[in-house]
């Protein structure tokens, strides 16, 4: 698939991925494109290779072979920092924020604002108060005060707070790992309208998830690998739920 | 629109918030418990002797502290206070180059602790270990250089005046004082890298590598990159320790230093600096210092009826213990 498709380019495009540990095939000539404001579900079973999949495309991993296109050109991610420098941001399931911290050097972590004075720069706490609590307010946190520490947060509201950081950074491509795995019903709610948002805000995001039902919900296209190999990339609708878990689990080829 | 702002805090719940909330309380509350048993405790020679028996020990503690927020140990920093004194004091005795003794003392510690943080970085081999092998290896290299002949001077050049003089201009007030310039250095230290940790891009980065190094990679810090200068910085301040060391007694033997490495890193944690990393301060491993210095002064002067004098280590203990459970619990209150 060229990454110059019918009509606009894809956000992402990564052709022939192959991804060896030692002796191990992580990966194996896995092709994944997510088309520009598009919200792809990647799904499979553990083991399936999703995690390193995202890895390699978030700077953590460098793919043993293939090629990564970015809005049509080609790149070479090297860490996580040039992939975030890109409009790439991920929110991971527990790693995302820095609980002894407060939400405002979380945020702007690896980003801080800074006043000069000649040579010396110190951190512009004031302004970074102020832009916190502004997205706090944005994505309906409205009890906390930025200086709060992160710990005492709901998992639900921390996915809140690192979706909203990375959509005030101008992401392009938002990655969301497991995102609702150990949230409650009313949270996990909040995430996937959090993740309409996202849509229609402009940018595209690719979820990993286990959870099928979710993808029906939010997704407009799925990629389903197995083993590390890519099974299939479907549109929304195209399959049921049972055909999907056939897929994922193998009692389905195709 | 309505939605319930939360009130600026006043300045009591700030500092009941503050990382240094609980060791301050603790210092106050041992503080005012010796004034009433000990006559004379509060008196300015007292409290000038608890403060310079802490000094060198603080000085020490504010590079080990830095280290451990961002999740890492320095255990050489005993010997590393030896290189650094026997290099001052070379430099002056031998060279008569002040310059060169204080930048050959520094220059060679910062350099040894940047090794200890390259092993680390290498190897991946915890820092606790690495760092308990450099002790003594760090040591021996001291025996070796030294010759185990011990350095002494019985002259006063300006510069051991500058690092450990006298503060007559202090001393003239108070009866019987013996406040020192390693004080001011210690005040100014402190101050400067409580600065860096909490004003400045670096310092975010420090807490974020100790609290979450992987969420921290997640955001383009350098890890590797701010563990070394971590690491180098407790070795410069081992090595300004020694400084000030030598330019107090104007002597130094090879077993100068040993166990100052567990002084300090019970200064920081009764400072309220977290041994997983990720939480502390600079202010904090100084009040800790103190705390500590007190508390053995104290005790002795004290008298306790079923305490004999030679068993204050032991109240110490427990204070710091009772200490970081203080900590800990006015933590989790927020």
């Amino acid at each position: 698939m060229s990454p110059q498709g019918n009509g606009s380019t894809p956000v992402v495009h990564m052709e022939n991925i192959t991804k060896r540990f030692g002796n191990i095939l992580a990966l194996d000539n896995v092709d994944f494109t997510v088309e520009h404001n598009q919200v792809m579900a990647l799904l499979g079973d553990n083991g399936a290779g999703k995690s390193t999949l995202i890895k390699i495309l978030t700077g953590v991993y460098r793919p043993t072979s293939g090629k990564i296109y970015f809005e049509g050109r080609e790149v070479n991610i090297e860490s996580p920092r040039q992939a975030r420098d890109l409009g790439i941001e991920t929110v991971y399931q527990d790693l995302a924020l820095i609980d002894l911290m407060s939400i405002t050097r979380n945020f702007f972590l690896g980003r801080e604002l800074v006043r000069r004075y000649g040579p010396f720069e110190w951190l512009d706490m004031r302004r970074m108060d102020q832009a916190t609590r502004e997205v706090l307010r944005d994505i309906g946190i409205t009890v906390r005060s930025p200086s709060e520490r992160v710990g005492k947060l709901s998992g639900g509201e921390r996915q809140s707070v690192a979706i909203g950081r990375a959509m005030y950074f101008g992401a392009k491509l938002l990655i969301l790992d497991e995102p609702t795995s150990a949230l409650s019903v009313a949270e996990t709610r909040r995430v996937l309208d959090h993740i309409l948002e996202v849509k229609e805000k402009g940018l595209s995001v690719v979820f990993i998830t286990h959870n099928v039902y979710h993808v029906y919900e939010v997704a407009d296209a799925y990629t389903i690998l197995r083993h590390g190999r890519k099974v299939g990339t479907y549109k929304k609708g195209e399959l049921s739920v049972n055909d999907i878990a056939d897929l994922i689990t193998g009692a389905r080829e195709k | 629109m309505g939605a319930p702002r939360t009130k600026e805090k006043n300045l009591w719940e700030l500092f009941i918030t503050s990382p240094i909330a609980g060791p301050v309380a603790t210092l106050v509350v041992i503080v005012v418990l010796f004034s009433l048993f000990v006559p004379h405790f509060a008196s300015m020679r007292s409290v000038s002797g608890i403060i310079n028996a802490a000094t060198l020990t603080g000085m020490v503690t504010i590079g080990v502290t830095l280290l451990m927020i961002s999740g890492e140990f320095d255990l050489s920093v005993g010997s590393l206070v030896a290189i650094g004194a026997y290099a001052f004091a070379f430099g002056t005795t031998e060279w008569h180059s002040p310059i060169l003794a204080v930048l050959g003392a520094l220059v060679i510690t910062g350099f040894l602790g940047m090794v200890n943080g390259l092993i680390f970085v290498q190897t991946g081999i915890p820092s606790f270990i690495i760092t308990l092998g450099t002790l003594y290896i760090y040591r021996g290299a001291v025996w070796l250089l030294s010759g185990g002949r011990l350095i002494q001077t019985l002259e006063r050049p300006l510069v051991y005046e500058v690092f450990n003089g006298r503060l007559d201009i202090v001393n003239q007030f108070f009866h019987g004082a013996n406040f020192r310039t390693s004080l001011l250095w210690l005040l100014g230290m402190t101050a400067f890298f409580q600065y860096i940790l909490v004003r400045t891009r670096y310092g975010n980065h420090v807490f974020a590598v100790g609290g979450n190094p992987l969420g921290a990679l997640a955001q383009g810090v350098n890890i590797a990159r701010v563990k070394i200068i971590n690491f180098t910085i407790s070795g410069a301040m081992a090595g300004l320790t020694g400084i000030l060391l030598f330019s107090q007694y104007r002597s130094v033997r090879v077993a100068t230093g040993a166990g100052m490495e567990l002084n300090a890193i019970a200064a920081a944690v009764v400072g309220g600096t977290l041994l997983t990393g990720g939480a502390g301060s600079i202010w904090g491993a100084l009040v800790g210092a103190l705390l500590i210095s007190t508390l053995r002064t104290g005790v002795i002067l004290m008298n306790i009826p079923f305490i004999p004098a030679d068993n204050f280590e032991a109240v110490v203990g427990v204070t710091i213990i009772g200490a970081v459970i203080l900590n800990n619990w006015l933590r989790n209150r927020g």
